[in-house]
């Protein structure tokens, strides 16, 4: 995505936009009592949205050829950030915007990008990514739902798509996806992928949606049976796939992880607030801040490196593996210091915390096991060479 | 500075150190750079420099007496030697009452060389620096597990000779110690994983390296992860320099070192074992070290009772 230059400096913008927020705190903060279902926290980020979207602050850092309005892509992290901080919206949700927009703002026609990505900033619509598939988790490059060409790829006016999705966060709620297909043969691996961009109405498609281990109905199986798409909805370059996939990596190792630790350092202060002042708390709970605050440290540096303009890639895989221990020890300290709470207490408070410590397990799985990531680090950071 | 005065700067340290044999002559070799210039006009890349070179180099330098006289807001000099606190502990190594001073606390090596030694006391509610004849001082050299540090043991039952001044500054002074120290300890976990990695590269078994097995890789992507951390906290602490920042780099340096020398010495296997392997200096190096200004368990003990005081979780960083 195009740099943008101008735009506020950072902690003005931070400044301001906690002082917007603390004067619009009723108006923003959640209908219901936390946890709250799926629906209750999709409609709360979409209304937070919306009304972010109107006073400006969810444009910011956006380019404007896309109804943004210019700056630093690192104004979008503090406004997550600090949505986060305030328990306005689930992270990990909000921050699905950072793994889609930038992908049609790079790589759609600039007529579509300008038509929808507005509409994914303020609420009105929500997107989900379809690039997992049953026989492809860690292994992307293996994905087998195919698209066909009615014709000769380049002068194509439709594709046809046939084949099975999984694992979809939010397909049920999503008006469009961003689909990864093979378009090559199987055997061409990443050079025969391509991206579409589909509307989630297309007749054949098929959505389930799967319950989680806390119960949460979040990710689903997406079915396509002879879905066609027109030849204008193809992301970036036929068989060009993996370029547009890959260029998520930035946003999903900067601004998605600063907002995720925002919320990390929030859950650990709910702890705080909480639990009884003695010297077995201290030690866990200075344990954990030790752990979050490294994982900051580490995630600011990267993203100052982002902003000076250097291209992120395996180095981020350390990043990876540090949101994703921070998380687990987030949620074992809570699950220490609060005991009882998780495993038998029924009061919405206890609620949010089982399902929340149930969900930080898939830490060290999604986005890349903690396996692959040190593979990436072995191979390609100390040059340990093929592992065969 | 910028990164190639930096990249420099590096080269020049790293270079004079590697040739340095343990002791005097790694201070011979940073007072020809120019040393205490350097750290007057440079401290942030000056701190972090010199002290990765001495922990890559296993150097035993009396430098840290300089930065802690440097951050009291004194003047460093080769002949003043400063009294640090006992293993494990932070808290000012003297007391002060009644015009005596009784101390006890670990020196360098400078404490047997130094005209004068500088002793931080708690005086009631205050906190004093004392500067007290070197000679005054009961120094016993302590060789423990690495006797090539040169550290001593040192006394002090003394009436107060010289100016007690007002010594806000000890704060700051075991920061900057923390921060010497834990760049010290990054240079030293750099080094031990370059020699785990070349190893694993090296050493065939069952017709193949040893890097090739996937457990072994892991061990040594994690000792990286953790090398990573530690220099990103050291960063934290340089930008927002405080009392937070540098003890949760100390602590993440602590934890570091034991990290790093537990998986580098799995994959050295036999041959880090042995005392023909240098690892075994930068083990024992790294053990000592991190016990100044106090210990991992208890920096975190203390971080963890601050929280629930305050009952919040500064940032202490932003973008």
């Amino acid at each position: 995505m195009e740099a943008s230059g101008g735009g506020p400096a950072i902690a003005d913008f931070r400044s301001d936009l906690h002082a917007w927020l603390d004067a619009h705190r009723g108006e923003l903060a959640p209908p219901f009592v936390e946890p709250g279902t799926l629906d209750d926290q999709i409609s709360q980020m979409q209304r937070v949205k919306s009304l972010l979207f109107a006073a400006d602050w969810m444009r910011y850092g956006w380019p404007e050829r896309v109804g943004g309005l210019g700056g630093s892509p690192m104004l979008r992290t503090e406004l997550g950030a600090a949505l986060a901080a305030r328990d306005l919206t689930d992270p990990g949700l909000f921050s699905l915007i950072e793994v889609l927009a930038p992908t049609l703002i790079d790589f759609a026609p600039p007529a579509l990008a300008a038509d929808v990505v507005p509409r994914l900033l303020s609420g009105a619509e929500i997107w989900c990514q379809g690039f997992s598939e049953p026989s492809t988790g860690s292994d992307l490059a293996s994905l087998s739902c195919r698209a066909v060409p009615d014709g000769d790829p380049a002068t194509a006016t439709t594709w046809v798509i046939n084949g099975q999705k999984v694992w979809t966060s939010l397909a049920q709620y999503a008006d469009r996806c961003v689909l990864l297909t093979r378009t090559g043969p199987v055997e061409s691996r990443h050079r025969g992928i391509t991206a579409f961009f589909v509307d989630m109405d297309t007749p054949g498609i098929t959505v389930r949606p799967l319950e989680m281990i806390n119960g949460v109905r979040e990710f689903a199986e997406v079915f396509f049976d002879d879905v066609v798409v027109p030849a204008d909805r193809v992301l970036g370059e036929v068989n060009g796939g993996w370029s547009v996939a890959m260029a998520i990596l930035p946003y999903e190792r900067s601004s998605c992880f600063w907002q995720r630790i925002a919320y990390l350092y929030r859950r650990l202060e709910r702890l705080v607030e909480v639990v009884p002042a003695n010297d077995r708390n201290a030690e866990v709970v200075g344990n954990a801040f030790l752990q979050l605050h490294a994982l900051r440290a580490r995630s600011r540096a990267t993203q100052h490196r982002l902003a000076a303009g250097a291209t992120l890639g395996a180095e981020t895989s350390i990043d990876k593996i540090l949101v994703a221990a921070a998380e687990h020890a987030t949620y074992d300290a809570a699950r220490r210091l609060l005991p009882g709470v998780i495993e038998i207490d029924d009061r919405a408070e206890a609620e949010m915390w089982r399902s929340e410590y149930l969900y930080s397990r898939a830490a060290t799985i999604y986005g890349g096991t903690a396996e692959v990531q040190r593979n990436i680090v072995a191979r390609r950071l100390l040059d340990l060479g093929s592992d065969e | 500075m910028d990164a190639a005065e930096r990249a420099l700067l590096e080269e020049a340290v790293g270079s004079a150190l590697a040739g340095a044999a343990p002791g005097a002559d790694a201070d011979a070799a940073l007072a020809a750079l120019g040393w205490l210039e350097m750290l007057a006009a440079e401290p942030r890349d000056a701190l972090a420099v010199v002290f990765e070179a001495l922990g890559a180099t296993n150097g035993s330098a009396t430098a840290l007496d300089d930065v802690v006289v440097a951050a009291l807001g004194g003047e460093p000099r080769t002949d003043l030697a400063v009294l640090l606190p006992t293993f494990g502990a932070w808290s000012p190594p003297g007391a002060f009452a009644d015009g005596r001073v009784r101390a006890a606390g670990l020196a360098t090596a400078r404490v047997t060389t130094a005209r004068e030694l500088l002793v931080v006391c708690a005086a009631g509610s205050e906190v004093r620096a004392v500067t007290l004849p070197a000679s005054s001082a009961e120094a016993r050299r302590v060789a423990g597990i690495d006797p090539d540090a040169g550290f001593h043991a040192v006394h002090v039952d003394s009436s107060a000779a010289g100016d007690a001044v007002d010594a806000d500054g000890w704060e700051s002074a075991v920061a900057w110690g923390r921060r010497a120290v834990g760049h010290q300890i990054l240079g030293a976990g750099r080094a031990m994983l370059a020699l785990a990695r070349s190893h694993a590269v090296e050493r065939v078994q069952f017709g193949r390296p040893v890097a090739s097995f996937q457990a072994v890789r892991h061990r040594l992507a994690d000792a990286l992860v953790a090398v990573e951390a530690l220099e990103a906290t050291l960063g934290a602490a340089a930008d927002e320099p405080g009392r937070l920042t540098a003890a949760l780099a100390s602590a993440t340096a602590g934890r570091t070192a034991r990290t790093v020398a537990t998986h580098c010495q799995q994959v050295l296997a036999g041959i880090g074992f042995t005392t023909d392997h240098p690892f075994h200096r930068l083990l024992k190096r790294t053990m000592l070290l991190e016990g100044l200004f106090g210990s991992t368990d208890e920096i975190v003990l203390d971080l963890g009772r601050q929280l629930l005081v305050a009952r919040r979780v500064p940032t202490l960083i932003e973008l």
